[in-house]
């Protein structure tokens, strides 16, 4: 191995370990938007945007705008507590006054931010593949014309919320999947590594894939929320597509633009058929 | 072919008919959620309790423990308060899948509906649902079997068009919250897939410690109209399905003669 392959293999050993802190920044302006649109909609004291973290035990604060949002960002609670944790628990809006009555909702928040509201509005935010958070609106304005069709309209916000996020991840899991490929094979070419990636998550599929949650790998990264056989899976597909692109890159420029050409088709009307991109 | 009893023959649909004086008597409603806090004074004591939870080292990934249980946030005890206003006499059971971690929850939630038909329940109230379409198959597999088991499956719809199981099946009734406040006012939506109606907005709910707090949403709505089945049931516990929705469909508000 060459000392620039050894760097790059380690390098992507790293990269790989490091996982979700690498999601690119590419959504965050889309997301402080979003939140400073849904806040003045709304008439309200602050919104906030909270991800689940990639085994699920935790919502982190991530954007946010209005009263108490620089003390919310990066703030994170149990993913099964406080109105956030049951917005993603059920998968339902909800909307909660008079939270004065009953400090548990929002003590955390409260006490992190010096901040306490009177109401809470909240909505999931979900892709068709996976859970992703929740979305919170503070002490809106319910008195004025339409408030009544805020839970309808925050979760408007919430998809679009979730198609950037979405956009996102995907680039970066796929970006991880050849970090990951080449970090497990160095010394290997990239289609070389991938290859081997691919082979050792369709094992690890095969072996999950009659029994929930024993395929014992300890692999629980991708951010799924649920069962470990749909996440393996996952994994071996963006493997699978990450070779498929290494492969691609070696045929030729004509070759290369009619993949992209037939990938945009597949998405168009894969787009018309997923249900939160309607 | 054994002969089948008509639904009505020259007898008028009514309201009377239909729940006039049923109280839920003898009908086992579920609640699939976060557990109930039976001694909550909305709620009256629950007729059995069982605790889910996933568990990689168990054979089907999920964990059963039964007996009483507390409500782990609160949820499930505002659901099973409403469907007490409405069906005071009916025997609530807690199947609890929500509150201990999310991992696993699809699995959970799944094996909590399983458990609700294999184990005699007349309604079942889903006030959560998931949107993983790794899970279309199973709900889809379920909501079929609880059909034909004469089961009644009552589901908090989402706003949005975006993918919900099981409560986008045809065979659940879907519930989403309307803007009055009569508990036992409902409306049919004649565009599905949202099939009905029930208040939801501004609920005095009750909640974890015995209190109430002010609440929407249509996790309020759906155990409206599983109170109203349970009432249905208890006076005409022969019904299936599909004669419920009919009846149902016949006796809405917002349906004139």
């Amino acid at each position: 191995m060459t000392e620039a392959a050894a760097v790059f293999a380690d390098l992507a050993r790293v990269l790989d370990a490091m996982g979700p802190a690498l999601v690119p920044s590419g959504s965050d302006g889309l997301l402080t938007r979003i939140t400073e649109a849904a806040r003045e909609l709304f008439g309200a004291e602050a919104c906030s945007l909270a991800l689940l973290t990639d085994d699920s035990s935790e919502l982190v604060f991530t954007t946010a705008s209005g009263t108490g949002a620089d003390s919310i960002v990066d703030l994170r609670i149990p993913s099964t507590q406080g109105i956030a944790g049951w917005v993603v628990m059920t998968e339902q809006p909800i909307s909660v006054t008079d939270l004065a009555q009953d400090a548990r909702f929002s003590s955390g928040i409260a006490a992190s931010t010096g901040y306490v509201p009177r109401a809470i509005l909240a909505v999931p935010v979900a892709s068709p593949r996976r859970l992703l958070g929740v979305i919170e609106v503070l002490d809106r304005d319910a008195s004025r014309p339409g408030a009544e069709q805020d839970m309808r309209l925050l979760q408007l916000f919430a998809d679009q919320a979730a198609s950037a996020i979405e956009s996102t991840r995907v680039f970066s899991d796929l970006g991880r999947a050849v970090l990951g490929a080449v970090a497990a094979h160095p010394g290997s070419d990239l289609a070389e590594a991938l290859a081997a990636a691919r082979d050792a998550a369709e094992r690890a599929d095969n072996d999950g894939a009659d029994e929930h949650g024993t395929d014992d790998n300890g692999d629980d990264d991708n951010g799924d929320d649920d069962d470990d056989g749909a996440a393996t899976s996952h994994r071996a597909d963006l493997v699978e597509l990450a070779t498929l692109f290494a492969q691609l890159d070696q045929l030729g420029a004509r070759e290369r633009r009619l993949a992209v050409d037939l990938l945009k088709v597949l998405v168009r009307d894969r787009g018309g058929r997923g249900p939160r991109a309607t | 072919m054994r002969s089948i009893r008509p639904l009505l023959r020259g007898e008028a649909l009514t309201r009377d008919w239909a729940w006039g004086g049923g109280t839920g008597a003898g009908v086992d409603v579920a609640v699939i959620d976060s557990g109930i806090e039976a001694g909550h004074p909305m709620v009256g004591g629950v007729a059995s309790a069982v605790a889910l939870s996933f568990d990689r080292a168990a054979a089907t990934g999920v964990r059963y423990l039964e007996g009483p249980h507390e409500d782990l946030f609160g949820h499930g005890t505002a659901c099973a308060g409403i469907i007490r206003t409405v069906a005071p006499d009916c025997r609530l059971h807690s199947i609890r899948v929500l509150g201990e971690r999310l991992t696993g929850k699809g699995l959970v939630f799944a094996a909590g509906l399983e458990w609700a038909i294999e184990h005699g329940m007349r309604v079942v109230n889903l006030s959560l649902s998931t949107g993983r379409e790794d899970y279309f198959g199973t709900f889809h597999a379920l909501a079929d079997r609880a059909y034909f088991a004469g089961v009644m499956l009552v589901a908090a719809v989402n706003n949005v068009p975006s993918p919900s199981y099981p409560s986008q099946f045809a065979s659940v009734f879907s519930v989403a919250a309307h803007q009055r406040h009569d508990p036992l006012g409902y409306d049919y939506n004649p565009a599905p897939p949202v099939e009905l109606g029930a208040p939801g907005i501004e609920v005095t709910v009750a909640w974890k410690g015995g209190g109430t707090v002010v609440s929407t949403g249509n996790s309020f709505a759906a155990p409206h109209i599983a109170g109203l089945i349970a009432r249905l049931l208890s006076k005409h516990p022969e019904l299936t399905p599909f004669q419920v929705k009919t009846v149902l469909h016949s006796l809405a508000d917002n349906s004139s003669p």
